[in-house]
């Protein structure tokens, strides 16, 4: 029977003995031995396509649940699913968002039900649809820089996740999807013999064990695959009756952790001592994969003095905004400019990119982007160094420190003191003129989008926060405003432009934030909400910090200007462009859908005093631990 | 098209002088009252906000285009030429097919009542709010 793994697509007609390692695969710069094995028969899967007959009526009778399972649950005492449970708790995953379905039982009953905490790391969130369960892991994820888990089952669920973790994939975002697969007694239409082939070009890595050892062994590599750049979403297809088998005496595998590539020391050592000898470094910091990423980025620019640009207003995991060295410094001629994960003048770190995943597009889609890969921002560097940013920070302090005399030392000192100052001065002054430019129509109706993120910021800023959703619909005016100093401040724009995200992503992060004492903050556009509104439950379900705030412009508003545009190139007005791109006629209530999936709500607002008490109450409602919506009406853009 | 390359010259000349100053003591012929109607149904809010504030500012008769009757008609029918029909959010082309004068002119009219008056930084809470807790970051710092 059909079995694969792959980083790699599997060669049509290869074989591979079952219990081989197919050896060491460079992934990424960091080297792997992937188990288990391939059998490369996609070929006859391919050839042989038409095994997903119409369902049985006994089949269809046991989805329906009006019969009992075609086979006796076995009488286990040591269930399979069990030891599963046990490699991601060992592996600190905290949550699986899953849809149910009768391929993954036996893991679901596990995770329910085993060891002295049942249902603690991981613990079980339930998803109303497979998209929002992947959305989360992509929200926690990007907040956290670890993966969860999004539990679906077979080829139903994957196809309606598959959205979604093309768009996780975009975003480089370390998650884990696991694919319940039942060969023999189930609904053959929601089975397959190869099923990750359906999300094959946009994952970094899958695997299909065939016993349970195999299982266990695909569950750490996933973990492994997933946190090392190219981070990505990978996905482990669960075997249903592996699951529910006596484990016996099967043991857990011992997980290693990757080894991920960095400079060498030779570079470290070059670039330490360009940092010590220039009069003006400047350090650009992009996208790092964990906080403790960030914190060794800090170390250096520290250490040094430099003068530091930062991501963190466009996404998550960059250098703290207010921290005294983010800014221009007191010169913008830098003698040496570094760059972590982006481009700069002399040297730039960045790891792998998407693009060494192209080969998984089996299917053949060639997506536009793999034919014109977008290019990275800022200018082109004399030395481009492939490796991981992350993994070589440590290695340039440590360079760093080796050097610094007394001399040196004080210098550093000087620099800090003028760059700091110097910085502070250009904040203040680019605040001033942001704010300028925020007032105009603050006493509008419906409410200026502008005053909406000013409104909120005096009421979260001593708080820890997260802005969960994408906020280029609405302005994007916490740039200016709010002070990005955490990993997750901002997660970020929707990776793939795939609307349906916002939500979902929030609610993941809100996850992330539940035990943490943080709240989530998703500015929520009305198009983006409807895709799938599910998520609303799950957040009132498990009592999540989420305060939504409905940037409500009763539009797909992007494309109405579009389409105006475009009757506009044909001279025939645009008196009828609200046509497939407004909701009107009826309005859409946000507050009574929130209401009737259980979450507290208000709205509509449209006058902004009456937003403003809305939002404190809000916040309030999050802060005790529980979810809020508020549905303002809000200038279009 | 050259008359529309030409007009839409002259368009772009008066919209580069754009500032309060041009506005000048002409007629207003349209109806105001008459042109909320059309500014919605016309979709101009879509860009300019339900009262002139939005993706792109006309409140406060801050644009040369808004000088005068004939040169906002001008510059509605002048701009068939000047864009490519990709997805855009640019000022559409109103050709009188679409919007006629009158209609046109009561628009006009209704832009001219456009007021935006917001708080100043230093007289409003808020932002009074956002700048100390600026500051207040770097003190600790
Ligand atoms: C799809 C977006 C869009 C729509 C719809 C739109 N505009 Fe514009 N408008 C713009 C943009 C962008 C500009 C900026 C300058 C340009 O493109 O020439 C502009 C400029 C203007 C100006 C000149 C402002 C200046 O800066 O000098 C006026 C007046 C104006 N529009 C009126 C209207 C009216 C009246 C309507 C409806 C009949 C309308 N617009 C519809 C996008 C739009
Ligand atoms: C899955 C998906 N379908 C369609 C689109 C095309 N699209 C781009 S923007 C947009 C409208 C967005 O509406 P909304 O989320 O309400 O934001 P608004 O533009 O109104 O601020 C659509 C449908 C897309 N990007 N993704
Ligand atoms: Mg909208």
């Amino acid at each position: 029977m059909t079995k694969k793994q792959s980083d790699t697509p599997s060669k049509t007609g290869s074989k591979i003995s079952r219990r081989g390692f197919i050896g060491a695969s460079v992934v990424g710069g960091a080297t792997t031995v992937l188990a288990p094995t391939a059998l490369g028969n996609t070929n006859e899967a391919a050839t042989n396509p038409a095994k997903s007959l119409p369902p049985s009526e006994a089949q269809m009778e046991r989805e329906v649940g009006s019969s009992m399972p075609p086979e006796p649950i076995h009488n286990v005492k040591r269930a399979a699913s069990d030891l599963m449970v046990q490699v991601l708790r060992d592996l600190e995953i905290e949550y699986v968002a899953l849809n149910p379905g009768s391929s993954f039982e036996g893991l679901q009953e596990s995770l329910v039900n085993y060891g002295d905490n049942p249902n603690t790391m991981p613990e079980v969130i339930s998803a109303l649809h497979e998209g929002s369960a992947v959305d989360m892991a992509h929200g926690y994820g990007r907040a956290e820089g670890k993966p969860m888990c999004a539990l679906i089952q077979g080829t139903v669920g994957l196809q309606n996740g598959s959205m979604a973790i093309y768009q996780a994939f975009h975003g480089n975002t370390p998650l884990i999807v696991l694919a319940g697969n039942d060969q023999h007694n189930f609904l053959k239409v929601h089975t397959g013999e190869d099923i990750a082939a359906l999300v094959r070009p946009f994952t970094k890595w899958d695997a299909q064990p065939e016993t349970l050892e195999e299982t266990l062994v695909a569950l750490q590599e996933a973990y492994r695959q997933t946190i090392t750049p190219p981070c990505a979403p990978v996905l482990v297809v669960l075997n249903s009756e592996i699951q529910k088998q006596e484990a016996g005496d099967v043991q857990l595998p011992t997980y290693t952790s990757p080894d991920i590539q960095g400079i060498s020391q030779d570079q470290a050592d070059v670039i330490a001592q360009d940092l010590i000898q220039a009069k003006n470094p400047h350090i650009s910091v992009g996208r790092l994969r964990t906080p403790h990423g960030i914190a060794s980025a800090v170390e250096l620019a520290e250490s040094v003095a430099a003068s530091v640009d930062t991501t963190a207003t466009q996404g998550p995991m960059s250098f703290p905004q207010r921290h005294p060295l983010v800014g221009p410094g007191t010169d913008k001629d830098y003698d040496y400019h570094l760059g972590l994960e982006r481009n700069a003048s002399q040297v730039s770190i960045t790891g792998p990119s998407l693009k060494s995943l192209m080969k998984r597009d089996v299917a053949g889609v060639r997506f536009g982007w793999m034919q014109d890969p977008s290019m990275r921002r800022g200018p082109t560097p004399e030395v481009l160094l492939n490796a991981d940013a992350e993994a070589s920070i440590q290695l340039i302090t440590d360079a760093v420190r080796q050097r610094l005399t007394e001399e040196v030392t004080r210098s550093i000192g000087e620099r800090n003191q003028a760059n700091t100052k110097n910085n502070q001065t250009f904040k203040m002054k680019s605040l001033r003129q942001a704010i300028e430019k925020k007032r105009p129509g603050w006493n509008g109706t419906p409410v200026s989008l502008a005053r909406m993120y000013a409104e909120l910021w005096p009421l979260i800023k001593d708080l820890d926060w997260c802005l969960a959703s994408p906020t280029h619909f609405s302005g994007r005016h916490h740039r200016e405003l709010w002070d990005h100093d955490k990993p997750y401040s901002y997660l970020g724009q929707f990776p793939a432009a795939a609307l349906g995200y916002g939500l979902g992503a929030s609610t993941g992060a809100a996850l992330a934030a539940k035990d943490r004492d943080r709240i989530v903050i998703n500015i929520q556009a009305d198009g983006d909400f409807n895709y799938m509104p599910g998520s609303i439950w799950s957040a009132a379900h498990h009592r999540l910090p989420m305060l939504i705030i409905m940037h409500n412009n009763r539009a797909w508003h992007m494309e109405l200007m579009y389409l105006q545009y475009m009757a506009g190139v044909r001279g025939r007005g645009t008196d009828r462009a609200h046509i497939g791109t407004t909701f009107r006629d009826p309005y859409i209530d946000f507050a009574k859908i929130a209401e009737g999936y259980g979450m507290k709500s208000e709205g509509p607002i449209s006058d902004p005093e009456q937003m403003v008490a809305a939002l404190k109450r809000g916040v309030d409602t999050v802060r005790n631990g529980e979810p809020y919506l508020i549905d303002v009406l809000t200038q279009p853009r | 098209m050259i008359k529309n390359l030409l007009s839409s010259l002259v368009v772009y000349l008066v919209s580069a002088l754009s500032s309060p100053v041009l506005i000048t003591a002409e007629p207003i012929t349209g109806n105001a009252a008459n042109g909320k109607e059309p500014y919605f149904n016309h979709g101009c809010y879509a860009c300019h906000g339900y009262r002139g504030i939005g993706k792109h500012n006309i409140a406060n008769d801050v644009s040369g285009i808004m000088m005068n009757e004939s040169v906002f008609l001008i510059f509605l029918r002048a701009r068939s030429e000047l864009n490519p029909p990709l997805p855009f959010q640019g000022m559409p082309h109103y050709p009188e097919s679409s919007l006629a004068d009158a209609e046109a002119l009561d628009i006009y009219a209704y832009i001219r009542t456009f007021k935006d008056s917001p708080p100043l930084a230093e007289s409003n809470t808020t932002l009074q709010a956002i700048i100390r807790s600026a500051q207040s970051q770097h003190q600790a710092q």
